[in-house]
């Protein structure tokens, strides 16, 4: 995993002479509590083809106090009665349960990811699984378990349809399919219900944004690449979190300074969500009271910065934005 | 790994920009009819407007206008506070900004016209500092206004790109504006400087001067301080 030396995140605070404090903290954080993890859960008896594999803000490195443990057991195979370690004894590891729709803490079968994108078969969870797997994922146990499934997963993307210079359209459509899966999911749980509606159209504004562009940017850099260096590009891509790629890639283009305003703002998001009292204003803000909130003003104002400047390298650089133009809209 | 990269694209990297709006600023014949200035920066953009209430006696007709319209059609909405016949006190004048804030994302205010920082502290994030030309005394420079916006720690920057130019136009003062202030970055005044230091329409010579540093603040809203050049 290509997660040490020096990062492109620390080289955009150094080219911009700027310091991204509360993401440098959570990685800490994130760093910390794996560790921890990661002790715990050698000790469980490991099937050869399973490992432990944390999502969320685990994958984006960028754990605050209330982040849960989204995790689920990976199995590099086809489904099967039993696996170890159970997600009983997994769980019993984690302090934060993951949440409650059943996309985490459940045995996932690489096979499904593999063989059911598209089509009926390829439901919401099996898409958000194989999403967040490609792109905001970090193995706790057994890495080269981990390896192997993910790299069965890009292999079914980067099939024989892929061309050499050109965005692999079928991941770039899975991608581009899931975040808009994200906003009209957010759309249907507030039909349901005006619970959680800030924080949730918070995460939108920001996490699930870096989410998303941790996976556009790199794929539509793909077009710098012939077939054999695209792969090797992405696996590399993918074994950094979302805001490393998304440094990356404003360092690469020449938009120094936007990229470090996008991501001081999502540092400055970060920082806010990490204060249980902001916390709290957002879990209680809905549509109706949300122009009251200062908490909920100050997610719109970062939530644009950090947008404004992902436009910014997307259609204000030299090379990208005719690769947008090409590719991202139809 | 075997790589392509493309040549550089030629155009204007303003017509290239997204968004750029027009200050009312220099609609002097529309002075006082804010309903026909607004329509008059919509014909340059629908995305984002500088309002311009440059004189204190404009103040409540603008409030007046904001208060009464049901919605502009523009993403970015700003106010320019006044730098010129100042009559009212910095606590009355604090009041009607602070009222205007309501309808726009910033307040663009000169440093130079603060006399109080502590009375601005109220506007947090929506106040804008803008850098000054080589007429004025104070807020020229980065160690200027450094000074300023350590009194004011929440403000942001204006890039008066021109004003920069006209203090040391091989840009250096520019760069170091830059330099000091991205972080803060959030919108561009730009335009070219009569030789009496007005603004008038960005020449292309300005345009590719200025362009290096332009480049670094394609994440902003761009104000034009003149008219568009014409085609």
């Amino acid at each position: 995993m290509a997660r040490g030396g020096t990062r492109p995140l620390d080289r955009l605070g150094s080219e911009a002479g700027r310091e991204f404090p509360h993401l440098l903290a959570a990685r800490e954080r994130t760093a910390a509590g794996m560790g921890e993890r990661r002790s715990s859960l050698a000790e469980l008896k490991h099937d050869p083809d399973t490992c432990v594999v944390l999502m969320g803000s685990w994958g984006r490195e960028e754990v605050t106090a209330e982040s849960d443990d989204d995790f689920m057991i990976l199995v590099d195979g086809s489904e099967r009665d039993h696996v170890e370690p159970s997600v009983e004894a997994a769980r019993g590891v984690f302090d934060r349960a993951p949440g409650e729709q059943g996309v985490f803490g459940e045995p996932v079968y690489c096979e499904e990811l593999v063989e059911n994108i598209g089509l009926d078969r390829d439901d919401n969870r099996n898409l958000t699984r194989r999403m967040l797997f490609l792109l905001e994922s970090v193995p706790v146990t057994a890495e080269g378990v981990y390896s192997s499934a993910r790299g069965k997963v890009l292999d079914r993307y980067l099939d024989e349809s892929i061309k050499a210079f050109h965005p692999p359209r079928f991941l770039l459509n899975d991608t581009v399919r899931y975040w808009r899966t994200m906003c009209v999911d957010f759309a249907a749980k507030e039909r349901a219900g005006p619970e959680k509606w800030g924080i949730r159209n918070a995460k939108l504004r920001t996490s699930r944004k870096i989410l998303f562009a941790g996976g556009l940017l790199p794929l539509l850099d793909c077009s710098r690449f012939d077939r054999k260096a695209m792969r090797e590009f992405l696996e590399q891509q993918l074994g950094m979190p979302p805001t490393d790629r998304i440094a990356k890639t404003f360092l690469e283009h020449g938009a120094v300074d936007a990229g470090a305003r996008a991501l001081g703002a999502y540092d400055e998001f970060l920082g806010r969500l990490n204060d249980e009292s902001f916390r709290r204003e957002l879990q209680e803000v809905t549509r109706d009271s949300a122009d009251e909130s200062a908490a909920f003003a100050d997610v719109r104002r970062l939530g644009r910065d950090l947008q404004a400047g992902l436009l910014a390298v997307l259609y204000e650089t030299d090379y990208l934005p005719q690769v947008v133009r090409d590719y991202a809209i139809f | 790994m075997a790589t392509a990269t493309r040549p550089e694209r030629g155009e204007s990297i303003v017509s290239r920009h997204h968004p750029v709006g027009a200050s009312t600023g220099y609609m002097g014949n529309l002075r006082g009819d804010w309903k026909a200035q607004v329509a008059e920066s919509w014909t340059v953009s629908p995305f984002a407007i500088e309002l311009s209430a440059l004189s204190e006696t404009e103040l409540p007709s603008l409030r007046q206008y904001l208060s009464a319209v049901p919605s502009l059609p523009f993403r970015y909405v700003s106010v320019h506070g006044p730098s010129k016949n100042r009559q009212l006190d910095e606590e009355s004048l604090v009041s009607e900004l602070t009222e205007l804030a309501r309808y726009a994302d910033a307040i663009v205010m000169h440093p130079d016209t603060i006399d109080s920082a502590d009375r601005y502290q109220g506007l947090g994030r929506k106040l804008l500092l803008e850098n000054m030309d080589a007429r004025k005394s104070w807020g020229r420079t980065r160690d200027e206004l450094a000074a300023s916006f350590a009194d004011l720690p929440e403000a942001g920057f204006c890039f008066d790109i021109a004003h920069a130019w006209s203090i040391k136009p091989d840009m250096s003062v520019a760069a170091d504006l830059l330099d000091g202030f991205s972080d803060r970055l959030r919108h561009v005044h730009l335009s070219s400087l009569s030789d009496e230091l007005h603004h008038v329409p960005l020449t292309e010579e300005h345009e590719q001067l200025f362009g290096p540093l332009l480049d670094r603040c394609v994440d902003v809203p761009w104000i034009l301080e003149a008219p568009p050049r014409a085609a």
